[in-house]
């Protein structure tokens, strides 16, 4: 299962002539010469693509974070009209496929001017476009005790008290589970920033890795699989970080439904 | 009850008051959904009307569009051999890999639920790939490791002394590089099948075995009829993902869906129609039949259900 990966890794640690005449995933010589190569090889340092997906990844986290939950609070305690088909229309975009709005959300951008900017990639998140996680969050909130809502009532706690000191602190759990996915899914997020982003200096990590297989030769696979390996980084101590999270996270949402 | 609501209707005060507590009500509901209602007329529901309206136009982006009727969607299924080999990549796509997908799951599932020692470690190195599924990076990996001097040939060669071909430039061939990398990612289904496994109760094991049941019985008579529900989840979610597949095929193929086409995936082609040639009214369309096409799958796959998936709540 994990031998490519770990082949991967390897094999950015070993001269370039290595990679292919050696199978063994234990390098022979240890040496950096390709992760100092892909660095620069773009001719802007690497570090900046990490920047600028840290940003757009970091901005999605809390826009989704904030967005999401509000909705889901008002779907899961709060009692208005249409609350059923509001909740409805939810759902349904769940369902479909974002290709059907690509044109136009490209069309709404350019006339913005946002176009080769982080913009289009991160205010949608604080409108909640994500729907998952409004779900997943709602399916979360339902399972706290009610009782606890009506005694702040009692104690004079409007909404927004309930929602603030009551749910969010009580969501931990979900809301760490959507916040890593939300993180991972962002920063491997390569369609996005392939029609937003034109200027190389705004490059998010896939972006510039992909830029990075056409402007290298066939030959260059050791800087490739350094930078390569450098991109899953950040996704990978995520995994290890919050593992028990994202598991029952993803047990959760495949659930409760 | 009847009492006070005569009392209400007879004051027109209060008629009054009770309405304005019903919008005082309704208040904070649609503050709180604000956000999303913003995003949901912005985002989804408003880009999902244009985009119908574009898609019987034409439209360069530079000019205004031009109303042309049904003449994006007779060219698709007439007059455009690219619009069929997508669907066929797409398609073959689809009915391969899911299936693989979910058996890798569901077996892999059901051997880990058996109780191992190091579960949650297996379940991480199951996991992980799923995880770094959607990356340029596993992407790039893919492609060395099925290219001329790849892996798999230097592979091939040390075990058996095959000469391989490259999997990845060969049309015959580079499809089913793909499949694998999309049956490779089984880790997301295999959790929710593991998360299914569990409510399964032990005893129903125990009494069929004190029965006499065979392993094989198990199977067949509890294990699959009591999981349907969750194989059905997990199909229609497999399903819906593989219509939507791009990365691996747009890194892999550089962008082309070549060989010969072989890796032109519906999305690339609507991709490519909409922002290498600027045929938006052309993309729009492809887009709505891209909509229409995963909404008769996941009705079918809902209408099966009666036929074989069972809730224990339905017979009672």
């Amino acid at each position: 299962m994990l031998y490519p990966l770990l082949w991967m890794l390897s094999s950015s640690f070993k001269p370039e002539d290595e990679i292919f005449s050696d199978l063994s995933l234990w390098p022979k010589a240890v040496t950096l010469a390709s992760y100092v190569e892909g660095w620069y090889g773009l001719g802007i340092n690497f570090g900046r693509f990490f920047l600028n997906s840290l940003i757009v990844s970091g901005l999605a986290v809390v826009g989704n974070l904030a967005a999401c939950s509000l909705a889901a609070f008002a779907f899961a305690r709060l009692d208005f009209p249409l609350r059923k088909f509001w909740f409805a229309a939810m759902l349904g975009t769940l369902m479909l496929p974002y290709h059907v709005t690509l044109i136009p959300q490209y069309v709404l951008f350019q006339k913005l001017g946002w176009l080769n900017t982080f913009w289009p990639l991160v205010v949608p998140k604080f409108m909640a476009v994500d729907a998952f996680f409004i779900f997943l969050m709602v399916q979360f909130f339902r399972g706290i005790p009610r009782e606890l809502d009506e005694a702040a009532v009692i104690d004079g706690c409007g909404p927004w008290r309930i929602y603030w000191s009551i749910m969010l602190p009580l969501s931990k759990p979900v809301l760490a589970a959507a916040a890593i996915f939300s993180f991972i899914w962002t920063w491997d997020d390569f369609f996005g920033p392939l029609l937003y982003l034109t200027d190389v200096a705004n490059y998010t990590v896939p972006l510039a890795l992909r830029g990075f297989v056409d402007a290298t030769s066939r030959s260059s696979w050791g800087p490739l699989f350094a930078m390569s390996v450098l991109s899953l980084v950040p996704v990978f101590a995520a995994f290890l970080m919050f593992q028990r999270h994202i598991i029952e996270g993803i047990a959760a949402s495949g659930l409760k439904r | 009850m009847a009492h006070s609501a005569s009392l209400a209707a007879s004051t027109p005060g209060r008629v009054a008051r009770r309405r304005w507590d019903g919008v005082r009500n309704a208040l904070p509901g649609y503050l709180f959904l604000a956000p999303w209602l913003a995003g949901f007329v912005l985002f989804t529901l408003g880009p999902t009307l244009v985009s119908l309206y574009l898609s019987f136009t034409d439209f360069d982006l530079l000019r205004a569009p031009q109303w042309v009727g049904a003449a994006n969607y007779q060219r698709m299924f007439s007059s455009d051999p690219k619009f069929w080999a997508s669907v066929s990549v797409t398609l073959t796509y689809v009915v391969l890999s899911v299936p693989l997908k979910l058996a890798f799951a569901l077996a892999v599932a059901m051997i880990l639920d058996r109780g191992i020692a190091g579960l949650s470690i297996y379940r991480a190195i199951f996991y992980l790939p799923s995880l770094l599924g959607g990356s340029v990076a596993v992407a790039i990996l893919w492609k060395q490791v099925f290219g001329y001097e790849g892996l798999v040939n230097e592979f091939l060669w040390f075990a058996f002394g095959i000469n391989g071909p490259s999997w990845i430039s060969n049309p015959a061939t580079s499809l089913y590089t793909l499949v694998l990398l999309s049956v490779w990612q089984f880790g997301s289904p295999m959790i929710i099948f593991l998360a299914g496994l569990r409510q399964i109760p032990r005893d129903l094991y125990e009494a069929a075995s004190i029965d006499g049941a065979t392993r094989r019985q198990q199977l067949t008579r509890i294990t699959l009829p009591l999981l349907a529900p969750v194989i059905f989840f997990n199909l229609v979610l497999q399903t819906i993902e593989a219509f939507k597949a791009f990365t691996p095929a747009f890194i892999i193929s550089g962008g082309t869906g070549g060989p010969v086409d072989s890796t032109l995936f519906y999305t690339l082609y609507l991709y490519q129609q909409g922002f290498a040639y600027f045929r938006m009214g052309y993309a729009s369309a492809l887009a709505w039949v891209l909509l229409l096409t995963i909404a008769a799958f996941t009705a079918l796959t809902f209408f099966s259900q009666r036929f074989w998936v069972y809730y224990e709540d339905d017979q009672r």
